[in-house]
């Protein structure tokens, strides 16, 4: 297990190496750069601009000096496009953000996604479980964009319940919306692998075993067939952890949450190559964990997988 | 991202150890099943009739996909409305423009999307997890951690700046999204491979001296067809939802051709200034397509699964 | 027993007191009269995060509004648009026009107390053209012409040597390459407001955080939220403090028009912008909300005349005729835009627009023009132009883009294709000359035509048309010390409509949905320069 964890870290160093790398190269390669604007600014002034951020070096030696400095002093370099913040300002600031809504949502859309995944299961091939599972994929396959004026519609305009948007440190009634609509997207993929799994166990042999024991339903569901149905929902960890971060773009569009979603593609449309690099770094380590945790926990949980 | 790979995973593992005991009976068998299941029916018919709209529809409009109503544009909440009279059976968009038959060149598009994209990605996908799997080695490692790198790149990040770079053609998106989602695919055929290899009908295919990317093309993919089709029509509604989300960014397909995205974001926009037609019909459209294809891979699925039974 | 009537005596009192307190509080407005608001908070939705808050780094309009409530310059403008006295109480010139001095305000404070001097303004306006700070606004200064700029930007001399000084603690003194007579207007600009300059020093670019920041303005930034809101609070130590009657200022960052509108709708803002092709609606449910007022800003389709056949007057002026000006003011934005036949708005402060040919007539005979200026130049039903129609990504660009698209196509057979960029591929393509026919924009960076018409100068660094009329240089060149230059602006306008060197669109208007409680909007202000410390909240 420890060899495994060991040789997964291992691997990462190089692939963090080719993300970074990757995303150089792409970014450069699109067309503009950081500083050009509407009004082109005088090519001396453009000189000055680019001498000070240390883009009039060779791309393989700006490249160099991003890495060093983020090795020796973890500096992921300033924003080219807001002059007095840093990369690690700006990820400091909308990174827990981001992580609060999405953990919240992750557990929200756990709870209904695995009800409703049950529900389906039990009641299987019947309106029921047409009706879980077809409403869970219609709130999942409503986009964000749709989903998020729809909320505020009806929370903060009609109602008056929530404010529309926002974010004040965390209060929890800012949180509540983007929880709901980020949520929502990603409770069908729950919903869907909780009712497969469920069903698989309902026919396995120690269920019937249970049955035939005459062991009443709703405690074989509760203390047999739910804990190792809930294995493959850990997967969806995974799968929230995208979602997360490809929904949190709309969320903090919408939402004005200040979260990381918004420098996602803000940085890459002002060709705020630091930021890019920043957030991409960012992203791919947490994907690289996140995946890593999925298959430790499926490791620790069913004692049958060995690596 | 909608996709349960291991329950795909599993019946891969299922299909390649029957398939040569069974033979056609299984195909047969699937058929069977899939035609009892009611909502995959339903799914199916449905989609079919979707497609059929998407390609004959125009045919009773008065008014093209581009052409903006000019009278109807001064008013667009008023006059813009949805009637038989006027002509726009699905009312105009915000620039006078006929919805009826926007959503049915937004329809073609996005169906585009989802069946090419997920083409490419299948191609690509069982392609590159046969070689690695067939190979094996070296070859297969190096094969399969460069799939583990790419699997950790911020895909959203990539198809941006893809679009960012290229331009926003249909093209673009095709590509940028089939080339991005290959890389289940080519884990669950890798797999796959590896436990087809040391069958007989592989070993005598060896043993005859048929090349190697011979016996990819007319061995194992043949026999990872179904989970290859399964997953295939799993991929088509993420594609088409990736789409939309490109369209959100505003960096979807160009003026004046249109996606299901482009349209339900512009809807969306006016959803309290009394033109909700604007949304409702491409958003129905869009909402019942991928209802039907998760049906219908489901189906599939349920239907190819001999444990089932 | 005993504690019960003590409690109540000290229950009675508290409560006097507090209605005292109360009475005592409950203002009124002390020109006016109208009773004031308790809370005295403005909130104003913004688009985008803020690049930054130093007056010499700062480019945009919406910075610029922040660094106004912060700083304060020798000026600042009243709500027509005129100069006020601000940091300067007076100011005198010699008789070539090239030497300004301006007599400054002794009892200003910086908001720790320090008092506002002229060698900050000196320390600020060397800052502006310094290439270490590498300001992207550096270039106004070569735009006042004061002396040396040009030279210090490109590094041939030092920032000591810009023709500024301070002749004592409260004089300062610009010297010009050029007579300027509209100098002094230029002064309201957020780029030429003082900085601190013991403070700047010490904390080189971490000065502008929250806390750090000192500033001269009414306000003092004291939270920042990188894309969620700006918080700035009245500054004790502001020399008018006691007649600013806003309390707190917070802005908050919506992307979104429609959700910025919704949380209007929902009391969360007092003021934001109307979603394009809203106004009309809104103007209708909300009559006193919404405003619609002239801005410097024109809209215009500009050619690349360096490629065929966009260098032929014919086919440009066919074009331009074409497009429905009335059709994309009335029905697509519809919040009151001014069709454009000329480049520089009517607004703009003692300019004439002149009579151009294609304002006189009605639709229909341009059309007939245009279609016979199209087959002199050779193209017809067998033989279509094609162009290509560049725009950047938004929701009014497309709509016109499209709507004219389908005016060419329908009155001339122009068969043209829309490339929708993003911005930065836009801008790229657009300043390298990898476009036909492109969307364009221009603001005035100060009240006066030179402004706009700068930009169709053969030299001009905006120029990416590739347009050159040497009596267009000449004309702006000498208007550039005229007393009166605007016959000259005006005869430039008829060379460009002569020779439709632009396709001019529209001139913007700010298009804004203000809480009718909020008072003291300056509406009629063209640069729309507001100010906090001049607005207030009504009782409501």
């Amino acid at each position: 297990m420890l060899n495994f964890i060991i040789r997964r870290l291992l691997i990462a160093i190089p692939t963090i190496l080719i993300i970074i790398l990757l995303s150089f190269l792409l970014m450069h390669s699109a067309p503009g750069g950081p500083f050009s604007a509407e009004r082109s600014l005088p090519a001396e002034v453009l000189a000055n601009i680019e001498h000070k951020y240390g883009m009039d070096k060779p791309v393989i030696e700006q490249m160099a000096r991003y890495l060093w400095g983020i090795l020796t002093e973890f500096d992921f370099g300033p924003s080219f496009k807001y002059k007095n913040q840093s990369v690690n300002d700006l990820i400091a600031s909308g990174f827990p953000v981001t992580l609060t809504y999405g953990i919240w949502s992750f557990i929200f859309a756990s709870l209904i996604g695995v009800t409703l995944g049950v529900i389906a299961a039990l009641k299987h091939n019947t309106w029921l479980d047409y009706l879980a599972t077809g409403g869970a994929i219609i709130g999942s396959v409503l986009p964000n964009f749709v989903m998020a004026p729809l909320l505020v519609l009806l929370f903060s305009v009609y109602l008056n319940w929530l404010p529309g948007g926002g974010w004040e440190g965390g209060k929890i009634q800012f949180v509540i919306l983007p929880v709901i609509a980020l949520a929502t997207s990603y409770l069908a993929g729950i919903a869907r692998i909780t009712r497969s799994s469920m069903l698989e166990v309902l026919n396995s042999n120690f269920i019937r075993t249970a049955k035939a024991k005459g062991l009443p339903n709703h405690y074989i569901i509760l203390h047999h067939a739910l804990k190792p149905a809930m294995l493959p929902v850990l997967t969806s960890l995974g799968l929230s952890f995208v979602g997360m971060i490809t929904g949190s773009v709309i969320i903090d569009q919408y939402f004005s949450t200040g979260g990381i979603g918004q420098h996602f593609v803000n940085a890459a449309l002002n060709r705020d190559y630091s930021v890019i690099m920043g957030v991409t770094i960012l992203v791919g380590s947490l994907t690289i964990l996140f995946n890593l945790l999925v298959e430790v926990l499926y490791a620790w949980i069913d004692p049958r997988i060995r690596y | 991202m909608y996709i349960d790979n291991k329950k795909v995973q599993d019946l891969a593992d299922r299909l390649s150890s029957s398939a040569e005991i069974q033979g056609r009976s299984l195909w047969q068998d699937a058929r069977h099943r899939f035609l009892k299941n009611k909502a995959a029916m339903i799914s199916l018919i449905t989609l079919t009739i979707i497609v059929i709209f998407s390609i004959t529809g125009s045919a009773i409009s008065p008014w093209n996909f581009e052409e903006i109503d000019w009278d109807a544009m001064s008013d667009v909440p008023t006059l813009g409305v949805p009637s038989i009279q006027s002509g726009h059976y699905f009312g105009t968009d915000a620039l006078g423009r006929d919805l009826y038959s926007r959503v049915i060149q937004g329809t073609q598009i996005s169906l585009m999307v989802g069946l090419i994209g997920s083409f490419i990605a299948v191609i690509v996908g069982t392609l590159y997890g046969a070689t690695a799997g067939y190979l094996g080695g070296r070859i297969d490692g190096v094969m399969m951690r460069t799939v583990d790198i790419l699997m950790a790149i911020p895909f959203m990040f990539v198809l941006i700046l893809l679009m960012v770079m290229f331009g926003r053609s249909i093209y673009m998106i095709f590509i940028g999204i089939g080339l991005l989602s290959w890389l289940d695919m080519s884990r669950i055929i890798r797999g796959q491979t590896l436990s087809l290899k040391n069958k007989e009908f592989i070993e005598a295919a060896v043993a005859t001296g048929v090349k190697p990317l011979t016996i990819i093309t007319r061995h194992i993919v043949p026999n990872v067809l179904g989970i290859v089709v399964v997953y295939a029509t799993l991929l088509i509604p993420g594609m088409i939802m990736t789409e939309s989300f490109i369209s959100f960014l505003g960096l979807g397909v160009q003026e004046p051709q249109t996606s299901w995205g482009a349209l339900i974001n512009e809807g969306a926009k006016t959803i309290q200034h009394g033109t909700l037609w604007q949304l409702l019909f491409p958003l129905s459209f869009f909402i019942v397509t991928l209802l039907s294809f998760f049906f219908i891979g489901d189906g599939l699925r349920d239907a190819l699964d001999p444990k089932d039974r | 027993m005993k504690t019960f009537p003590t409690l109540f005596a000290v229950f009675i009192f508290s409560s006097v007191l507090a209605c005292s307190a109360a009475l005592a509080t409950a203002k009124i407005h002390p020109v006016t009269g109208e009773a004031l608001a308790e809370d005295q908070t403005f909130i104003y939705r913004e688009l985008d995060e803020f690049p930054s808050f130093d007056p010499q780094l700062i480019e945009s309009v919406s910075e610029a509004a922040v660094v106004r409530d912060l700083f304060e310059g020798l000026f600042n403008q009243t709500p027509e648009g005129t100069l006020t006295p601000a940091m300067a109480l007076r100011w005198e010139t010699n008789d070539t026009k090239n030497v300004y001095t301006f007599y400054l305000r002794q009892n200003a404070k910086w908001s720790n107390g320090d008092p506002v001097t002229a060698h900050d303004f000196v320390y600020a306006w060397q800052r502006l053209v310094d290439p270490k700070l590498a300001s992207p606004y550096s270039s106004y200064m070569e735009l006042m012409s004061v002396k040396n700029a040009s030279d210090i930007i490109k590094g041939n001399k030092p920032p000591s040597t810009l023709g500024v000084k301070a002749i004592d603690d409260f004089t300062f003194q610009a010297e010009l390459s050029d007579s300027l007579p509209y100098f002094p207007t230029m002064l309201t600009h957020a780029s030429t407001m003082p900085v601190p300059t013991k403070v700047v020093e010490k904390l080189g670019d971490q000065w502008t955080k929250p806390g750090n920041m000192v500033g001269n303005g009414a306000y003092v930034l004291t939270q920042h939220v990188i894309n969620e809101r700006l918080v700035r609070v009245r500054n004790p130590f502001y020399w008018n403090n006691e007649n600013t009657i806003i309390d707190k200022v917070i802005t908050l960052i919506i992307n979104d028009d429609n959700q910025a509108f919704q949380r209007y709708q929902a009391n969360e803002v007092d003021k934001t912008d109307v979603p394009t092709g809203q106004y009309k609606r809104q103007k209708k449910q909300r009559p006193d909300e919404t405003f619609s007022n002239p801005r410097l800003c024109s809209y215009y389709y500009a050619y690349n005349m360096s490629k065929a056949p966009y260098n032929d007057i014919r086919v440009r002026k066919a074009l331009s005729y074409t497009i429905d000006r009335d059709i994309i003011t009335k029905n697509i934005l519809a919040a009151g835009q001014i069709p454009a036949y000329t480049f520089t708005p009517g607004s703009t402060a003692n300019f004439q627009v002149p009579d151009v040919d294609s304002a006189k007539m009605d639709q229909k005979q341009r059309i007939a023009k245009a279609k016979e200026l199209m087959a002199e130049a050779g193209y017809g039903p067998d033989n279509p132009l094609k162009p290509t129609i560049l725009y950047n990504t938004s929701e009014g660009h497309k709509k016109i883009a499209i709507a004219i698209s389908q005016m060419w196509k329908q009155s001339l057979g122009v068969l043209a294709t829309l490339e929708n960029q993003e911005w930065k591929t836009y801008v790229n393509n657009r300043q390298q000359g990898n476009f036909e026919i492109a969307r364009a924009s221009w603001c005035g960076d100060y009240n006066e035509a030179s402004t706009f018409l700068d930009v169709l100068r053969s030299d001009s660094d905006q120029n990416h048309s590739h347009y050159a009329n040497s009596t267009i240089d000449r004309l702006l060149s000498e208007a550039k010390t005229m007393s009166d230059p605007n016959p000259n602006y005006s005869r430039i306008e008829e060379i460009i409509a002569e020779e439709a060197a632009i396709a001019p669109i529209y001139h913007y208007t700010n298009v804004i949905m203000l809480k009718p409680y909020v008072k003291g909007w300056p509406h009629q202000n063209v640069e729309n320069r507001w100010y906090s410390k001049n607005i207030y909240i009504t009782a409501h």
